[in-house]
């Protein structure tokens, strides 16, 4: 392990960080909006949107860590990686489709 | 179908709170509390309940890693390396939770998560790691600074297909029934892979971000999610979650594994008594 090693993965988990916070700060902003607009009975169509939003906000965020980790392994050539983390969004695009059967309106 | 009044919702956000602060604890994510309150007390069905359990299982993990970031706790590449297998599991297990009845899979889940904690308990006294510190980590290995010892703790990542194995019925279960996983995932990869507790849980809480949302996402696509619950609980796990990591890094190893097992112990009696009705 040499230092520009853990340079690159102290890099990568900083990134990650953001990304995690990004998302949670994110949902958690939409959640707290959407459900003081629910109770207050206000704006009640923009509150179930801001709901909605929230939940795939939540959902969107730890894809895009794998992506974000799958574009780093690509930058740094290690292929054993990027074929770990391909077959992960692979996996995470067919419970998107298996949604989509039992849902179209999603 | 419930309907989530004010009142409701700050139930479920207290709820979500006490969760969110044994699951940043444990590495568990606070499903496995969640689940049955929201079933038992609230009165939501079985799949509503996993459904907003698993949103809180996402928030708990991002934030709880966000958090963690920098402390080179999370084994990123021993991380990524088993989302393969959990997200499998999840994918499969989100489908199989539309078509079957859970209840021989809570039955099932009741008895491993008791053997889990006896394992537990028995490995109490073993720390599973090389204190050499100029120990080569290998490929999937990792390094830390453990805090209370004062130490750099490293170690190298044994038995990788136990790892795995556990990783896709951690993920599999964690579909079905709305938990973590990590109840499953930390105690073999403490118990067979020689990955320390602390290193465990934190790249466990990691995974099951994206474990849950293999999942989570089959439940909102069927229409399963109430999201009015799914904010409160949310915001519940990540006001209780912030709590729990400062007391993480302080709680000593053996206490946390003693904890750890009692909280098998229960989850164990919930499942089967579920399973039983």
């Amino acid at each position: 392990v040499t230092d520009a090693d853990v340079r690159q993965v102290a890099q990568l988990e900083r990134v990650l960080g953001r990304v995690l916070r990004t998302g949670v700060v994110g949902s958690a902003v939409a959640f707290a909006v959407g459900l003081l607009l629910a109770f207050a009975n206000i704006e009640v169509s923009f509150s179930a949107f801001l709901l909605r939003a929230g939940v795939l906000v939540l959902m969107a965020t730890p894809v895009l860590r794998v992506v974000v980790s799958m574009v780093n392994y690509l930058v740094i050539r290690d292929w054993t990686f990027v074929a770990l983390t391909t077959i992960v969004l692979l996996e995470l695009g067919a419970s998107v489709a298996a949604a989509l059967l039992f849902n179209e309106r999603l | 179908m419930t309907i989530v009044t004010p009142g409701l919702a700050s139930v479920i956000f207290a709820a979500g709170a006490v969760a969110g602060a044994f699951g940043a604890l444990l590495g568990i994510g606070g499903g496995v509390f969640l689940v049955p309150f929201l079933t038992l007390a609230v009165g939501f069905p079985i799949t509503s309940a996993a459904a907003i359990s698993l949103t809180t299982v996402i928030a708990t993990s991002s934030s709880v890693s966000a958090g963690r970031t920098g402390q080179h706790l999370i084994n990123l590449r021993l991380g990524m390396a088993l989302e393969v297998a959990t997200a499998a599991g999840s994918l499969l297990g989100g489908v199989t939770a539309q078509i079957l009845a859970p209840s021989t899979l809570e039955r099932l889940f009741g008895i491993v998560s008791a053997a889990v904690a006896v394992i537990m308990l028995s490995r109490l006294q073993r720390r599973n790691v090389i204190l050499d510190s100029s120990v080569d980590p290998g490929p999937l290995g990792g390094r830390y600074y453990e805090e209370e010892s004062g130490t750099m703790v490293v170690y190298r990542v044994k038995h990788l297909p136990i790892g795995l194995l556990a990783s896709f019925v951690a993920g599999n279960v964690s579909s079905l029934v709305g938990i973590g996983g990590g109840v499953i995932k930390v105690p073999a990869l403490t118990a067979w892979c020689g990955v320390p507790l602390r290193a465990a849980a934190a790249t466990s809480a990691f995974m099951i971000g994206v474990t849950a949302t293999a999942g989570a996402v089959i439940y909102y696509g069927h229409g399963q999610l109430n999201v009015l619950a799914a904010g409160a609980a949310v915001l519940g796990v990540m006001a209780g979650s912030s709590l729990g990591i400062p007391l993480s890094t302080r709680t000593p190893v053996r206490s946390l594994k003693l904890l750890m097992a009692l909280v098998l112990f229960a989850v164990s009696g919930l499942m089967l008594v579920r399973a039983a009705r």
